[in-house]
C-alpha cells in the first residue's frame, strides 16, 4: 500500500524544549496508525504539524501528496481533524456548527451540503438533536459531533487526537465502535493519537510509541510483542501429564521453557513465535499419547509492551 | 482573498454574539444612554441653568472658546438656545466617535481571545480559511454591528434632539448637518476600522477576553483627546478637519490591516491557549 502520510525527520522545538524529535514514519492508505505515548510525548504537536496548524522546525512531511508548509490550505482541505477538545460553538446548534464547517471546507453546493450533514448526523445518531444548541449536549454527544465535523468534507485522512478522552465507558465504547466502522467500512486513513491502550489495541493496524518526542518503536501489535521478547505462553490443558509429553513439547524448535502445573494438569510452554510452534507442540504431545483438552495462547498485552518500552526508553 | 469566506466567519460569529447577552448588553446600553438620555438631560439642565443664571455663566467660557464664525451662528439666540445648540451640534459630536470604538472593542476583544477561552479556536484554524479571510471576517463582525449601532444611535439622537428642540427653536431642525454626516458616515467607520484591527491583533496575542479588552481601552485615549479638544475649543470639527482625518485614518486602516496579517500567526495563537 502506498503511504498517504510520509513524515521525514519531523522536528518541533519551542525555545530550548524539543517537543518532537526527528520523527520519521509513514501511514499507508486505509490503515489506522496509533500514535501512543505519555502526556507531553509530542503526539498533539505531531498532529498539529500534519494539519498545518504549526510549522516544523526541521524536517518535512507529505500529506496526501502535498508537502506541509508549501500549500497549507490544500493540506487542510485533505485532512479532517478532531482536536483535543471538541472545539464546537456551544451557542450554535449542531446543524449550524456542521453547516459552518462544511462551508469552510468548501462544500458550497447547498443540496450536497445538506445531504452530507444529514447523512453524518444520522450516522452519529444526532439527527433528532440537530436543532439543539451544543451547550445542551453531553460530552459523548459533543465528541460524536466533533468527529462528524471532521468527516464533513469527506477527507481521505483523519487525524484524531484523544477521541475517547474524558468520556464515560459507555460513550468511549460508542465512539470506538464508530471509529472502527469508519476504518473498516468507510476505509478512512486514520492517525489516532491516544494514551488509551484499549483504543489502540482494538482499532490500530500498526502503532508507533513515542516518548519525549522520539519514536521508540513502530510496528503491528504482534511485531511489538515480539520485539520486546514478550512472554508468549502456550497453555496446553491435558487429561493426564507424563514426562514423555513434557519431553515431546521441549523437542519443538523455538520452545524456550516448559513448566508443569500438575494440579491444573497443564503445560505452560514459553515460546518466541506462537503461530509457528503451537501446531508442532500439539502434534508432538498427541503423538506421545497425550489427550489435549484445550490450547490457549497468552500474549503480552499492549499495556505490558507499552510500559516496558517507555520504561526502557526513559532509562 | 475569498470574500465569501470572510462573510462566513462573520455570520458564524454574529450568530454566536447575538445569543450572548454579556456582549449584547454593553454594546446597546452605552449608545442608548448617549443618544436618548443625554439630549433629554441636556434640555432639562439647560432650562434650569438659564433660570439660575450662575450655572449659565459657568458655561460661557466654553462658548467663548469657540471660533468666531461658529459664535456667529447663534447670534440672536436666547441663553437656553445657545446652550442646547452648542451642546447638540458641537460638544456631543465626538461622543459619536466613541460609540463605534466602545461597541467594536467588546466584539473585537472577543474575536480570537474569546475563541481561545472557549477552546474553539483550534478547529477554526484547522479549516482551509486563509489568514487574511479569518482576520477580515473577524473585522467585519466587529465593524458591521458597531457601525449599525452608531448610525441608529445618531438617528435616534437626531430625532430626540429635534423633537425636544423644535418648539424652542421655532421649528428649526438642529440636526443633521454636513459635519455630522461626514463624521458619522466617514470618520466614525475609518476610526472604527483602525481600532478594530488593532484590537484584533491584541486579541490574537493575549490569552483571554478580559486581557484583550483591558489593553484595547488604551485605544480610546486618542479619541477622548478629540472630545476634549472639541469641548475646550482647541479642535473644532469642520468639514476640512473631518475630511483630513478621514484621509489619515483610511491610510492607517490599510497599514493596520497589513500589520495585522503580518503578525497573525496560527502557531502563536495555539501556544497561547488559556
Amino acid at each position: 500500500m502506498t503511504p498517504i502520510i510520509k513524515a521525514n525527520e519531523l522536528t518541533k522545538t519551542f525555545g530550548s524544549y524539543i517537543a518532537v524529535n526527528h520523527l520519521t514514519f509513514e501511514v499507508r492508505e486505509g490503515e489506522v496508525l496509533g500514535l501512543l505515548g505519555p502526556n507531553g510525548a509530542g503526539k498533539t504537536t505531531t498532529i498539529r504539524m500534519l494539519a498545518c496548524l504549526i510549522s516544523p522546525s526541521e524536517g518535512s512531511a507529505i500529506v496526501a501528496g502535498n508537502k506541509i508548509g508549501e500549500n497549507p490550505l490544500v493540506v487542510r482541505q485533505t485532512v479532517g481533524i478532531l482536536t483535543e477538545t471538541p472545539s464546537l460553538y456551544e451557542r450554535l446548534t449542531a446543524l449550524e456548527n456542521m453547516d459552518f464547517f462544511a462551508k469552510a471546507y468548501n462544500l458550497l453546493d447547498d443540496h450536497k451540503r445538506s445531504e452530507r450533514i444529514k447523512e453524518l448526523l444520522i450516522f452519529f445518531s444526532l439527527w433528532e438533536r440537530r436543532n439543539d444548541k451544543v451547550v445542551t449536549f453531553s460530552k459523548g454527544m459533543k465528541q460524536k459531533l466533533a468527529i462528524a465535523r471532521a468527516l464533513v468534507h469527506k477527507p481521505p485522512i483523519l487525524l484524531l487526537d484523544e477521541p475517547t478522552a474524558g468520556l464515560d465507558p459507555e460513550s468511549s465504547k460508542e465512539v470506538r465502535d464508530l471509529m472502527k466502522t469508519l476504518s473498516q467500512q468507510e476505509k478512512y486513513t486514520i492517525l489516532l493519537c491516544t494514551h488509551h491502550l484499549k483504543d489502540a489495541e482494538k482499532l490500530c493496524n500498526r502503532v508507533m510509541i513515542i516518548n519525549k518526542g522520539k519514536s521508540v518503536i513502530t510496528g503491528t501489535l504482534d511485531e511489538l510483542r515480539n520485539k520486546i521478547n514478550g512472554q508468549i505462553i502456550i497453555q496446553v490443558a491435558l487429561k493426564k501429564i507424563n514426562s514423555k509429553m513434557v519431553e515431546a513439547a521441549k523437542k519443538v524448535d523455538g520452545v524456550k521453557r516448559v513448566d508443569v502445573d500438575k494440579p491444573a494438569s497443564m503445560l505452560k510452554i514459553l515460546v518466541n513465535d506462537a503461530e509457528l510452534t503451537t501446531p508442532l507442540i500439539v502434534k508432538n504431545i498427541v503423538d506421545s499419547k497425550g489427550l489435549v483438552l484445550s490450547v490457549n495462547v497468552l500474549r503480552p498485552s499492549l499495556e505490558e509492551v507499552y510500559l516496558k518500552l517507555i520504561k526502557e526508553d526513559s532509562k | 482573498m475569498r470574500i465569501e469566506k470572510a462573510i462566513l466567519v462573520f455570520w458564524k460569529d454574529w450568530r454566536e454574539i447575538r445569543r450572548n447577552w454579556q456582549i449584547i448588553l454593553p454594546i446597546v446600553i452605552v449608545p442608548l444612554m448617549i443618544s436618548v438620555v443625554l439630549p433629554i438631560l441636556l434640555t432639562v439642565i439647560s432650562g434650569l441653568a438659564v433660570t439660575e443664571g450662575d450655572s449659565f455663566s459657568e458655561f460661557l467660557p466654553l462658548i467663548e472658546n469657540l471660533p468666531n464664525n461658529i459664535q456667529m451662528q447663534f447670534a440672536g439666540f436666547t441663553d437656553q438656545q445657545v446652550m442646547i445648540y452648542v451642546m447638540a451640534v458641537y460638544f456631543f459630536a465626538p461622543f459619536f466617535l466613541i460609540i463605534p470604538l466602545m461597541t467594536s472593542s467588546v466584539i473585537a476583544s472577543d474575536s480570537f481571545a474569546g475563541e481561545k477561552e472557549r477552546r474553539t479556536i483550534e478547529a477554526l484554524l484547522a479549516t482551509p480559511i486563509s489568514d487574511g479571510e479569518l482576520f477580515f471576517g473577524k473585522m467585519l463582525v466587529s465593524f458591521i454591528p458597531s457601525m449599525l449601532i452608531t448610525v441608529v444611535s445618531f438617528m435616534v439622537y437626531t430625532i430626540v434632539f429635534d423633537v425636544v428642540a423644535i418648539s424652542l427653536f421655532n421649528g428649526m431642525l438642529l440636526l443633521p448637518n454636513l459635519d455630522w454626516i461626514l463624521m458619522i458616515f466617514g470618520l466614525a467607520p475609518t476610526i472604527a476600522l483602525a481600532s478594530i484591527g488593532l484590537t484584533i491583533i491584541i486579541s490574537a496575542k493575549v490569552k483571554g477576553f478580559r486581557e484583550a479588552q483591558q489593553i484595547s481601552v488604551i485605544l480610546l485615549i486618542p479619541i477622548l483627546s478629540l472630545v476634549f479638544g472639541q469641548v475646550t475649543g482647541a479642535i473644532i470639527f469642520g468639514p476640512i478637519i473631518i475630511l483630513t482625518l478621514i484621509g489619515l485614518f483610511v491610510v492607517l486602516d490599510f497599514v493596520v490591516f497589513r500589520i495585522g496579517l503580518m503578525l497573525f500567526k496560527r502557531e502563536e495563537i495555539l501556544t497561547k491557549l488559556a
